[in-house]
């Protein structure tokens, strides 16, 4: 046996985005194990919304658990309060919350495939992208207001309404974007020196991915086909809107970066099918109603599958609420995949993970 | 939500007859304080064909030893340290410390904290 | 060959990021920015204050009755409940002013805090002081009429 190093890295690191440990045991550059650490933001969101706040007032409380995807979690919670509440919302608002979803899914796949650029020593397509990225963020400021926390979905409905002007300066904007989309998928794909940091780096089976319970773009790259968009059809209709699972095989590095830009195609298509079928209506309904029993919910956000779980006591505050987010389900798989992989393409396959750790921690 | 009731005793036996790895994915694992008692949920949801969320419940002492299903479902055992830290329960195998400092205030979920 | 031409390109190429402090940013017209306050129209029924998720909305009220409001912009998270809350048209209101920012001598945290707990305490205090007038009204009512009043007071 030869000797081993112990190598950590993080909770503070250049190459990491996120407050994440891993301790690397490496034997001549492979690694052999990694023990993890992720919980460095615990930040008490679940004891607060079940004291603190009002359960109306907790949609907006939990869209502070995560920067990327704060419309995943308030929609999440907004669908779970009214399933306690017993109310059915309007069309019109489970077509805007798809639209907001949609592109904060492209913004958060296009900061995700940047990273992994970045990390792959790659720094001039990491501009390249996060330029391409910016005009997703513009358009979410135009539809909710905000470029983070867009506070877009309440309990009961949507906040806001879509103005024509905006409706119509998507469409183009998006059309816009579909060539500089090509231009990334050609790079992502052809370029030969990214290709040696990412083809074959941090695979995960599919046999594996299905024993650890592994979710979103990370699994999908394996070959297990789990998407939340392709199986609840109450909530957000998200097939009439030309939803498409996407899946690979392959299952490493390469094969996560392709998936997430496929993925984009079909986020551009539901958002412009959205916008063309956009159902007349209100905006809200409105219920005088406490929360009571207990419900749950799935949704899926850009890193996968987020539950939520309430249990309502007929009061204004909740009495338990649980958030499961989409990097809890893999953490296990996450400390898996790096096994047997050289130490110099770590960083790139933290990054491809896509790790979100305040939402984990909460 | 498919609520299926089951107690300590005979939970692993409940969970390794239904739990399929090709067919299940296991969500997450959560405990409700309910007072006197504590309600431990497993999750679980289908591959395909996509349908209900399958819950298995059992109602437990807050000091009772609950037995961990990490031997059949292996990614659990981030679910079940979360929850020995935060609802200050005793899962076996899982020591305390993952999710909060070891010397933090224990159970921070538990009623009355 | 193709990548060399685009290098040399690239040198007459415009930035693509904007010289912020310098020219404006990208803002949309319903930007979500301060909230403004019509003190002629408020009905003083106190609904946002009730609704608004960080608290950054509070009502005082002086010892004759008449509230005052309150309003934290580094509390504020702009997401415009108390808008929607708002039962009279106008009273309050969503601008697309962007907040500026708190100086150290506005001591916007510590001295938000002390005023929320006076401004609770000063509507308590109100309150009881409404209280004990009633209750002084309603003995001179029952007793003013009738001559001996030694034993209706209590």
């Amino acid at each position: 046996m030869s000797k081993q190093y112990e190598i950590p890295i993080g909770a503070q690191h250049i190459s990491l985005l996120e407050p994440l440990h891993f301790k690397f045991t490496t034997e001549n550059e492979k690694v052999v194990r990694t023990d993890a650490n992720v919980y460095y933001v615990h930040r008490g969101i679940e004891k607060a919304c079940c004291t603190k706040f009002k359960f109306r007032q907790v949609s907006f409380v939990v869209g502070r658990v995560c920067g990327l995807c704060s419309i995943s979690h308030t929609t999440a919670y907004s669908q779970v309060a009214e399933k306690l509440v017993k109310i059915e919302i309007p069309k019109r608002a489970k077509y805007l919350r798809m639209l907001v979803i949609e592109l904060d899914r492209i913004h958060s796949h296009l900061l995700c495939l940047s990273h992994v650029a970045e990390n792959s020593g790659f720094e001039a397509l990491f501009m390249k992208t996060m330029q391409y990225r910016e005009f997703a963020m513009e358009l979410l400021e135009a539809v909710c207001g905000n470029r983070i926390q867009y506070d877009f979905s309440i309990v009961g409905g949507v906040a806001r309404d879509l103005k024509p002007l905006v409706a119509n300066s998507i469409i183009a904007r998006l059309k816009t974007f579909m060539p500089q989309l090509d231009e990334l998928v050609d790079i992502y794909s052809n370029n030969w020196t990214l290709s040696l940091k990412n083809k074959g780096a941090g695979v995960i089976t599919k046999e594996t991915a299905m024993r650890l319970n592994v979710v979103g773009p990370f699994a999908r790259s394996a070959g297990l086909a789990i998407d939340v968009r392709n199986d609840t059809e109450d909530l957000l209709p998200w097939k009439e809107v030309g939803f498409e699972m996407i899946t690979d095989t392959a299952g490493d590095v390469y094969a996560r970066n392709m998936v997430r830009l496929r993925e984009l195609y079909v986020s551009i298509r539901i958002i412009q099918n959205v916008i063309n079928g956009l159902p007349e209506g209100e905006l809200v309904t409105e219920t005088k109603a406490f929360p009571d029993g207990e419900a749950v919910v799935r949704l899926e956000a850009p890193r996968g599958e987020l539950f939520y779980y309430a249990k309502g006591n007929k009061t204004q505050m909740l009495e338990r609420l649980k958030i499961k987010a989409p990097t809890f389900s893999n953490i296990a798989g996450m400390v898996e995949a790096f096994e047997g992989n050289e130490y110099g393409s770590v960083p790139a396959i933290i990054a491809s993970y896509d790790p979100c750790l305040s939402c984990t921690a909460r | 939500m498919n609520k299926i009731e089951t107690n300590l005793a005979t939970l692993r036996d409940d969970i390794r007859s239904f739990y399929n790895p090709a067919m299940h994915h296991f969500i997450v694992m959560n405990a409700v304080d309910l007072g006197q008692q504590m309600e431990v949920q497993w999750f679980f949801s289908n591959y395909a064909p996509p349908g209900d969320i399958t819950t298995f419940y059992a109602l437990v002492n807050p000091d009772e030893m609950i037995p961990s299903i990490r031997e059949i479902v292996p990614s659990a055992w981030v679910a079940e340290a979360e929850l020995v830290d935060l609802m200050n329960i005793s899962i076996e195998n899982t020591s305390k410390g993952f999710v909060l400092e070891p010397d933090f205030e224990s159970g921070p979920l538990r009623k009355g904290k | 060959m193709k990548t060399f031409l685009n290098a040399i390109g690239n040198i007459f190429r415009q930035p693509v990021t904007t010289k912020y402090p310098f020219e404006p940013t990208f803002k949309p017209d319903d930007y979500r920015g301060l909230i403004g306050f019509e003190e002629s129209l408020c009905i003083w029924c106190r609904r946002c204050e009730a609704v608004c998720p960080p608290g950054a909305i509070v009502f005082s009220q002086d010892m004759e009755g008449k509230q005052t409001y309150h309003f934290n912009r580094a509390v504020c998270i702009y997401c415009g409940e108390c808008v929607r809350a708002c039962p009279k048209e106008g009273a309050l209101f969503q601008t697309a002013e962007p907040a500026p920012c708190a100086l150290k001598a506005e001591n916007i945290n510590n001295g938000w805090n002390k005023l929320y707990d006076d401004a609770l305490a000063s509507r308590e205090a109100y309150a009881a002081e409404k209280k004990r007038r009633a209750a002084a009204e309603k003995t001179a009512a029952t007793t003013n009429p009738i001559k001996p009043a030694a034993s209706e007071g209590e």
